[in-house]
C-alpha cells in the first residue's frame, strides 16, 4: 500500500494535476447535484402535499399567480359529489412580485382551517405553537424565513407594513412551508385587499376575498377525476389535481436536472480520460519495473491490483478533495442566502456517498485499460529496455 | 549421483526478423513444421523427415532472398499474402540445444554476441517459449505450460540476476529482496525475516532500508543476488551480471557467488568476462545457436 502511494507521487506534478482534474469533476458534481437535490426534495414535498387534494382557483389565474375569487364559491364546490371539505385560502407573495427567486418564492398564507382534519401533510413546530384560525394578529413562520424576518417567538415583526406577533416557528420540511408565513384568513384577506388595484379595492370587501380553495376529496375518490368534475359543475374556476401539479413541475425540473447532471458528467468524463492518460504514461515509464516484478513471480492479479489501486486512489483523492470544496461552497452560499430566505443547495448524504464512491469507481474503471497493458508486458523485452 | 535440476532437450528457437504483419503467422507455421518433424523423428518416418527438412531448408534459403514470396507460401500456406515490406529473415537463435544442469552446478555460458546465450538463458528461465524441444524442471516437463502457472514457478524455483541490477527504484533493499516472497504469498513477518537473512548473507545486513540509488553498483548487484536466492530457488540465472561492474566489484560479486554455490545453490551465468568464467565449475561455449563445446574447469573440481 505504502509502495503504491510512493509510486503515485514519484511524479508529483502529474499526479496532482490528474487529481485536480477529478477534483474539479467531483466539485461540479457536488455543487450541481446539491442544487438538483434541493429541487428534487422540494418537488417531492410538493407532490406529497398535493397528492390527495384539488386546488381550485380563478379561471384566469395560474399556479402561483392569483386573481381573486369570492368566498361564496365554497358553497358551490361543496355541492360537488366526492368533496369532503373545502378550505378557503389566501396566498400573497411576501416580497414584491418583481424580486428574483429560486424555486418557490416566499409567501404569506392564510386559511380558514376547514381542511385541517383531513390534511395528511403534517407540519411540526420547532418553537412556539401553531396559529389557529382565530389567532388574528399572530403568525407562524417557516424555518428558512426566520433570519430574513428576524423572528423570535413572542416578538413582534412587521409584514407588509402590518405588525404581527410571532406565535410559532415551524420545523424544517425541506419543501414549500419552509418559505411560508402562516396567519389567519382574515389577516391575509386584509393584506391581499391592500395589494389590489385601488379601483377594485373600493368595490370588494376584504372578507369575501379568496385566492384559491383547497378541496379535500372523500376517501376513495380520485382527486384528478374530482378536479374535472368541479370544473364541469362550478362556473369560472380552474381545478388542478395532483397530476396536473406533477406535470407542471416534472417538465421544469427534468430539464434542469439533466442540464446540471450533464455538466457534471462531462467534467467527470474529462477527469476519467486524464486518469487513463496518467496511468498509461506511468506504466510506460515503469515497463522495466513491471518486467522485473513479473520475472520474480508477480502474477497477473498482483500487477493488476497494484495499478487499479493506484488509479482508484487518484479517484478517491480527487473525490474527497472535490467533495470538501463542493461542501464548502454549498455551505457558504447557503449561509449567505439564508438571510433572503432562499437557500439553493441541499447536500444530501446520498449525494455525498455517491460522489465519493463514484470517483473511486471512475478511477478504477479508467485504470483498467492501462493496467491491462501493464499485465501484457513481455518480460524479455521489458528487461532489455533502458 | 546428483539430481538434475533443469534439462533442455533438442531446444530450438526460430525468430522471423524484419517481418511485420505476417511474422506471427509464419512463426506459428514454422513451429508446426518443427513439431511434425519431431513427431516424424519419433516414428522414424524417413519420408516425412526428409520432406520436412527439405521445406525448412528451402524456407531458410529463400526467406531473405528475392523469392521470399514463394518461401512465404511454403512456410505458411496459401492463406498468407506476402507484401514487399513483410520481407524478413529466419534466424535460428537456438538450434537443437541439449543441456543438463545438476544441483550444485556453477556454469558459465560464453560466446560471441548473437550466439544465442541470452536466448538460451530465457529458455531455461521460462521467460520465452522455444519453437521446438522440451524443457524439464525438477524432472517435470514444463514446455508449453499454462502461462497462469509460470509466476508461481518463477517465484518459487527460479531466481534472476540481471546486468543492470533491475531493482525496483521505489523500494528499499529489504523490500526489493522481499518481492519474490510477496508474490509467493508468504506472510509479512516471515518474508521480512527471510529477506534480512538473505541480505546478511550477501553482506548487506546494514543497508536494509537504503533505496537503490543510495547503493553502489556492487551493492545493488548484491541486493539483486539476495533477491534471487531469497526463496531458495532450484536455480539462479545470471545475465551478464558483472557487465556493469569494475574489476574489484566483479571479483567481490563472483566471490559471493562462489560462496553461495558452496552452500549448494545452483547458478548458470551468461558472461563475456573470462575472469567470471574462470570462477565457474563448468564453461559452455556457444556459437551460432549451438553448443560448441563444454568444458569442466579442472581447478575448481
Amino acid at each position: 500500500m505504502l509502495e503504491i502511494l510512493r509510486n503515485m507521487f514519484r511524479r508529483k506534478t502529474r499526479t496532482i494535476l490528474t487529481i485536480s482534474g477529478i477534483t474539479i469533476g467531483i466539485f461540479a458534481f457536488v455543487v450541481m447535484g446539491s442544487m438538483a437535490e434541493k429541487i428534487n426534495v422540494l418537488v417531492s414535498g410538493g407532490t406529497k402535499y398535493y397528492k390527495d387534494k384539488v386546488i381550485v382557483s380563478d379561471k384566469s389565474g395560474g399556479t402561483f399567480m392569483t386573481s381573486p375569487l369570492s368566498i361564496n364559491k365554497a358553497k358551490d364546490i361543496e355541492k360537488v359529489i366526492g368533496v369532503q371539505a373545502v378550505q378557503a385560502d389566501v396566498t400573497v407573495l411576501l416580497d414584491n412580485a418583481d424580486s428574483m427567486s429560486f424555486g418557490i418564492p416566499p409567501m404569506i398564507i392564510g386559511s380558514d382551517g376547514k381542511g385541517e382534519p383531513y390534511e395528511s401533510f403534517k407540519i411540526d413546530m420547532a418553537k412556539g405553537e401553531k396559529v389557529t384560525p382565530t389567532d388574528n394578529g399572530k403568525v407562524m413562520i417557516g424555518s428558512d424565513l426566520v433570519k430574513k424576518l428576524n423572528a423570535e417567538v413572542g416578538k413582534k415583526i412587521k409584514i407588509k407594513g402590518k405588525e404581527f406577533e410571532v406565535k410559532g416557528i415551524m420545523a424544517k420540511t425541506l419543501t414549500a412551508p419552509d418559505n411560508e408565513v402562516y396567519t389567519t384568513l382574515r389577516d391575509t384577506q386584509e393584506i391581499y385587499h391592500d395589494t389590489l388595484p385601488i379601483v377594485i379595492q373600493s368595490q370588494v370587501k376584504p372578507e369575501v376575498l379568496v385566492t384559491d380553495f383547497t378541496v379535500y376529496a372523500k376517501k376513495g375518490v380520485d382527486p384528478d377525476a374530482l378536479a374535472t368534475k368541479i370544473d364541469k359543475e362550478v362556473t369560472n374556476v380552474k381545478s388542478q389535481g395532483p397530476k396536473s401539479f406533477q406535470d407542471q413541475i416534472a417538465s421544469a425540473t427534468g430539464i434542469l436536472n439533466s442540464i446540471l447532471f450533464g455538466i457534471a458528467a462531462i467534467s467527470l468524463l474529462v477527469g476519467g480520460l486524464s486518469i487513463i492518460n496518467t496511468m498509461t504514461m506511468s506504466i510506460a515509464e515503469r515497463t522495466k519495473e513491471i518486467g522485473i516484478k513479473k520475472a520474480v513471480g508477480a502474477k497477473t492479479r498482483n500487477i493488476m491490483t497494484e495499478y487499479l489501486t493506484e488509479a482508484g486512489l487518484i479517484g478517491l483523492f480527487g473525490g474527497v478533495i472535490g467533495w470538501i470544496l463542493g461542501a464548502l461552497v454549498v455551505f457558504f452560499i447557503n449561509r449567505a442566502m439564508e438571510a433572503s430566505g432562499n437557500t439553493i443547495f441541499l447536500l444530501s448524504t446520498r449525494l455525498s456517498v455517491f460522489a465519493i464512491v463514484f470517483s473511486v469507481i471512475l478511477g478504477i474503471v479508467a485504470g483498467i485499460y492501462p493496467a491491462y497493458h501493464a499485465v501484457r508486458i513481455n518480460i524479455v523485452k521489458a528487461l532489455r529496455e533502458e | 549421483m546428483t539430481e538434475t535440476v533443469l534439462k533442455l532437450r533438442n531446444i530450438s528457437k526460430t525468430y522471423i526478423v524484419g517481418t511485420r504483419r505476417n511474422a506471427l503467422k509464419a512463426q506459428k507455421a514454422i513451429q508446426k513444421l518443427h513439431k511434425n518433424y519431431e513427431d516424424a523423428c519419433e516414428k522414424e518416418d524417413k519420408d516425412c523427415i526428409r520432406r520436412n527438412e527439405k521445406i525448412l531448408d528451402k524456407a531458410q534459403d529463400l526467406f531473405s532472398k528475392e523469392k521470399y514470396e514463394e518461401s512465404y507460401k511454403v512456410i505458411a500456406g496459401k492463406s498468407i499474402k506476402p507484401r514487399p515490406k513483410d520481407r524478413g529473415a529466419v534466424v535460428h537463435a537456438l538450434d537443437n540445444v541439449t543441456l543438463e544442469i545438476k544441483k550444485g552446478d556453477l556454469i558459465a555460458v560464453v560466446g560471441p554476441s548473437g550466439s544465442g546465450k541470452s536466448t538460451l538463458l530465457n529458455m531455461l528461465g521460462l521467460l520465452d517459449e522455444p519453437t521446438a524441444g522440451q524443457i524439464f524442471l525438477n524432472n517435470k516437463n514444463v514446455t508449453g505450460i499454462k502461462k497462469k502457472r509460470l509466476p508461481t514457478i518463477r517465484s518459487n524455483d527460479l531466481g534472476f540476476v540481471f546486468q543492470s541490477f533491475n531493482l525496483v527504484p521505489s523500494l528499499t533493499a529489504l523490500e526489493n529482496t522481499m518481492l519474490p516472497l510477496k508474490y509467493a504469498g508468504i506472510s509479512m513477518a516471515k518474508r521480512k525475516k527471510m529477506a534480512k537473512e538473505a541480505l546478511t548473507l550477501v553482506g548487506l545486513g546494514d543497508r536494509l532500508n537504503h533505496s537503490p540509488n543510495e547503493l553502489s553498483g556492487g551493492q545493488s548487484q548484491r541486493v539483486a543476488i539476495a533477491r534471487s536466492i531469497v526463496s531458495e530457488p532450484a536455480i539462479v540465472f545470471g545475465d551478464e551480471l558483472t557487465g556493469e561492474l569494475d574489476t574489484k566489484m566483479t571479483h567481490e560479486v563472483m566471490e559471493l557467488i562462489g560462496k553461495l554455490n558452496n552452500k549448494g545453490q545452483t547458478f548458470i551465468i551468461v558472461t563475456h568476462n573470462p575472469e567470471v568464467a574462470k570462477v565457474c565449475k563448468q564453461i559452455i561455449y556457444m556459437k551460432d545457436g549451438k553448443i560448441e563445446k563444454e568444458e569442466r574447469n579442472k581447478e575448481k573440481r
